[in-house]
């Protein structure tokens, strides 16, 4: 019995960290709709000018809350200045983009100038602890706890009483007529960058002191606990994010007390899900509260798309089709496989996220259920690799249609957290459920590529098969796109209601969406299997989702052309950036960047 | 300075007979380094390992170079970031199998990446020698793999005689990164510590990028052991190990050898205090080549201690000299050397002979440290 109230503790203690996170990430959303991606960095960055202020100029604990908030306040206008604010005219989704590049670049950046080693960050207060329940809890547990609350309620005093903060409210609800009204919309949101910021920066200087080290691998970690938190209290409100840190903090503990420690984040995740399914505007989110989204999609613009004539097209197919013939190096070749196997995933997202709006953040779990069948099989039941790979496909498209199902009534974000989330879940699944997978040992020895009982095992082999597949599946999408299918789907994408009201079945749209896309996402996790002949659940990790999306954001939401093109351009650029060594995903970050900035419905623009 | 000028003459002279002999290739050839690829994270999350790996590696080539290089001629590696990706060690993979600089390959570091990469490296004809490679079947990837890390069967056996049979701990509590790494250790030492009598209370794992585990420790707890041990890194191990004692808990600790880190002391503090375990080598420890790459390494990078990963990286390079010293710059001959090398000066292993079935290395050595006042130092018997 004092083991479930020790449970309780330690679950509190817990969210009461994720609280400091999710505050900031609610304050943001709650004005600008705008998950920031960068809100991790901004964490870390906080951390290590702690760590700066702590161990080399020796600053008193105050003095250093200061420092830390101001500075990281500073950075956060910088971001919203030069990163965010340059975007706000253009479509709803260069933003998010925008907060991923930013996080690579300050990640990067920390990184360069502190080096990756972990460091410690010692606390500053006095070392005493009390007892409570079985165990003890010390003085930082109650100032991270003090700091939340007090800054979630000043928040709020902030937002319903103080001028500004009824600016922001307005500029949240409608911000054209807020600006009719004579609202300064940039100061709103200045003012929002910089108390999310400052509060990010302290938060990371704080956590870093409750453990005791602080290293550049937090942010990413953050970023997702902090997300999840502030989406079961009800995105963009700021109580509720600290009510919905707690709340999974004691998920996860409880968790852990049933289940042991490996399925902590499963209950995470799924609490996420469980949340966004039954009341998708979040646990404390008021019957008369608008809805967080637009009712039609400005979530997705459309542009004009860049007009490619067919000839161009073939040409281009022609060449790389007869690359292999040329005296090009294997590294070449090998780098466009992986460019056309990324290429596979993007053209499965890019149906998902930008014909029919479902933007996607857990693709890559597409990639490891089509993997794990196609490698099990040709294991277990001796199935030839090419049948085997079919047979992931499949797989790829019922499971995965099966489990994004129950979120096809979320919209915009929602669809991104909730797919994120799922994401999230069959890599645990598969870390766990060791009768199948293996578990974290992994599947080895997957055999070689074949086809028609010939190994394809030399790199030209292997280039010719997936850029072959690769075309045929990119033929049959841009068949589906012209035929009344694509039309249905671009019409639920553009405005559901007005859809539905000409009478098209949601439901049945999307899942057939997903079925086409889960087989090509499918595919390609197969064909990497036997490329690989190694997978375990590390293989295919929430860094290949984000990869899969900014391919997709940068070729142009929709776009099959644009897919490719943008598949190889992210494979080929980390790669030509070799010779920058440990700078090379800064300077990644930083293309990134620019290209938001200066091309935002992507490079061939929204179909 | 006379001396390196007659050294370099002799060279010249050496270098223009065989040009003279053979052909114009030969001469610039023999002049350039012998090159050696790295595929391993410089980025991302495991960009720490990457950059321990280098630390080792140029201390070892210092230390080559001034012997007189491999038979005159210079020993360089080019380091390719992988980020511990599969889809980059892949590309990295074909980058090193089509350059015929490259005479042979380290890392990668994770199993996903290296395994990923090991179809390649074994049709290329290139050796891929995974020297942080602990997976069982990293090996079985073909007769082009090798790996000096040392097999969890070996290791894990030794810790748990360290904790049962030495400390006297009856009843374990395993907590485990849940990696093929800690799984497969936790395996191997829950078999050996149930052969030496110990009862095993309850095992659990945790993922890499965990922090907070007082949820955990609270099941530890429940199950009353004697003793804990932690198959862990040192950020984790810390971690756990501050947090156990914040809990309240008080059992004795004992860590596998890999959170052997003057880290784990930064970072765990006063916690870590008393905390025991196995490793390959101790900062006193007298055997010469130890004492030689501890000395060298403080000279070298201002006062630092070195770590485990610091230590592999270091042997694998020797080792890689060996190789190359025995089999040349044939890829084939240097795979063949692999088999013909005997007792390689090494810090983990003492003198390290490749068992040529299995193509990893046997027999570590051992010793049983504990944290006294903020320092790794020999275990003296004493209970804590």
């Amino acid at each position: 019995m004092s083991s479930w109230l020790d449970y309780t503790i330690n679950g509190l203690i817990v969210g009461n960290v994720y609280a400091l996170v999710a505050v900031g990430l609610a304050l943001i959303f709650g004005v600008s709709r705008l998950i920031n991606f960068a809100q991790g960095s901004i964490y870390l960055v906080g951390a290590y000018i702690g760590w700066v202020a702590v161990v080399q100029l020796h600053t008193p604990l105050p003095l250093t809350i200061i420092v830390v908030a101001v500075a990281a306040a500073i950075v956060g206008l910088i971001i919203e200045r030069f990163g965010l604010r340059p975007l706000q005219n253009s479509v709803r989704i260069a933003p998010l983009l925008a907060t991923i590049g930013i996080s690579f670049v300050l990640d990067q950046l920390v990184m360069l100038t502190f080096s990756p080693n972990p460091r410690a960050l010692p606390s500053q207060l006095p070392d005493v602890r009390f007892q409570l329940g079985g165990g003890t809890i010390g003085p930082l547990d109650l100032l991270i706890a003090g700091v939340g609350l007090t800054s979630a309620l000043l928040l709020f005093v902030f937002l319903r009483y103080s001028k500004l903060g009824w600016a922001v409210r307005a500029a949240s609800q409608d911000r054209d007529a807020a600006m009719q009204m004579g609202v300064d919309v940039n100061r709103v949101n200045q003012a929002v960058f910089g108390i999310a910021a400052a509060l990010g920066g302290v938060s990371g200087m704080l956590v870093g002191m409750y453990y005791n080290q602080i290293d550049t691998a937090m942010s990413l970690q953050a970023t997702l606990k902090g997300v999840v938190a502030e989406v079961v209290g009800g995105a963009g409100n700021v109580p509720g994010a600290v009510i919905g840190s707690l709340l999974l903090g004691l998920v996860e503990s409880y968790g852990v007390a049933v289940f042991g420690t490996s399925y902590r984040n499963l209950f995470a995740f799924l609490l996420l899900v469980v949340v966004l399914v039954l009341r998708p505007n979040g646990l404390f989110a008021s019957a008369r509260q608008a809805p967080p989204e637009p009712l039609t999609g400005t979530f997705i613009a459309p542009s004009r798309p860049v007009r490619i004539p067919r000839w161009a097209l073939a040409v281009a197919a022609g060449g790389f089709a007869v690359l292999p013939l040329f005296p090009v190096s294997f590294y070449v070749l090998q780098t466009l496989i992986n460019a056309w196997l990324l290429g596979m995933l993007a053209l499965s997202l890019t149906l998902v996220a930008g014909t029919i709006g479902q933007v996607s953040l857990g693709h890559a779990a597409l990639l490891a259920i089509g993997a794990y069948t196609s490698a099990l099989l040709s294991l277990t039941f001796s199935v030839p690799a090419g049948l085997a790979i079919i047979g992931g496909g499949l797989m790829s498209a019922a499971l995965g249609t099966a489990l994004i199902s129950p979120s096809f009534r979320l919209r915009g974000h929602y669809v991104s957290i909730a797919t994120l989330a799922i994401g999230e879940i069959v890599s645990l699944v598969i870390l766990n459920w060791e009768g199948v997978t293996r578990g974290p040992i992994g599947i080895s020895g997957i055999p070689p590529l074949s086809l028609f009982g010939y190994d394809l095992i030399s790199p030209t082999s292997i280039y010719w098969f997936s850029f072959a597949v690769m075309v045929v599946l990119a033929l049959l999408q841009g068949r589906l796109l012209t035929s009344h299918l694509g039309r249905s789907f671009r019409a639920i994408r553009d405005d559901d209601v007005a859809a539905r009201a000409y009478g098209l079945s949601l439901n049945r749209y999307k899942s057939l969406a997903f079925i086409f896309g889960g087989f090509a996402a499918g595919v390609s996790g197969g064909i990497a299997a036997h490329l690989y002949s190694y997978i375990n659940h590390e293989t295919f990790n929430t860094q290949q989702s984000i990869l899969a999306l900014t391919v997709v954001i940068l070729g142009g939401l929709g776009n099959v052309v644009g897919a490719i093109v943008g598949s190889v351009a992210l494979v080929g650029l980390p790669e030509v950036f070799r010779i920058a060594a440990e700078y090379r995903i800064l300077i990644y970050g930083i293309v990134l960047l620019l290209l938001v900035r200066f091309r935002p419905q992507g490079l061939l623009g929204t179909i | 300075m006379s001396n390196i000028d007659r050294r370099t003459l002799v060279k010249g002279s050496l270098a223009m007979m065989a040009g003279a002999a053979f052909s114009r290739a030969a001469l610039a050839q023999s002049a350039e380094p012998i090159l050696l690829g790295v595929s391993g994270p410089l980025t991302g999350p495991n960009a720490q390992y990457g950059a321990q790996w280098k630390q080792g590696f140029d201390l070892a080539l210092d230390e080559i170079m001034a012997a007189g290089g491999i038979n005159g001629r210079k020993l360089a590696y080019q380091f390719e970031d992988s980020q511990s990706d599969p889809r980059q060690s892949v590309a990295i993979a074909q980058k090193f199998v089509s350059d015929p600089r490259i005479v042979m390959e380290l890392g990668d570091f994770s199993s996903p990446a290296s395994m990923a990469a090991s179809p390649i490296y074994q049709r290329g004809g290139l050796v891929q020698f995974g020297f942080t490679n602990s997976h069982p079947d990293f090996t079985k990837g073909g007769d082009f793999m090798w790996s000096t890390s040392v097999s969890q069967a070996d290791e894990q056996p030794l810790l748990a005689s360290y904790a049962v049979r030495r400390l006297g701990l009856k009843k374990l509590a395993v907590l485990h990164l849940n990696t093929d790494w800690g799984r497969t250790s936790r395996d191997h030492f829950v078999k050996a510590a149930k052969e030496y009598g110990a009862e095993i209370a309850v095992t659990e794992g945790y993922i890499a990028e965990e922090r907070d585990f007082r949820s955990t420790l609270v099941r530890v707890r429940d199950a009353s052991p004697d003793g804990l041990i932690l198959i862990s890194y040192y950020s984790d191990g810390a971690l756990i190990a501050r947090q156990a004692r914040q809990v309240g808990l008080k059992q004795t600790i004992c860590a596998a050898s890999s959170v052997y880190s003057p880290k784990f002391i930064e970072l765990g503090g006063e916690a870590v205090e008393d905390v025991h375990l196995g490793t390959r080598y101790f900062p006193q420890d007298p055997r010469p080549e130890v004492r030689k790459f501890i000395e060298g390494f403080k000279a070298k990078y201002g006062g630092q201690e070195p770590d485990a990963f610091n230590a592999y990286s270091y042997d694998a390079m020797n080792m890689a000299a060996a190789v190359v010293k025995i089999g040349g710059t044939d890829r084939r001959a240097i795979r063949d050397a692999f088999a013909k090398v005997k007792d390689v000066s090494s810090v983990i292993f003492g003198q390290a002979t490749f068992d040529v079935e299995s193509r990893r290395v046997k027999g570590a050595m051992n010793a049983e440290l504990v944290v006294r006042k903020g320092q790794f130092a020999l275990w003296d018997g004493k209970p804590t």
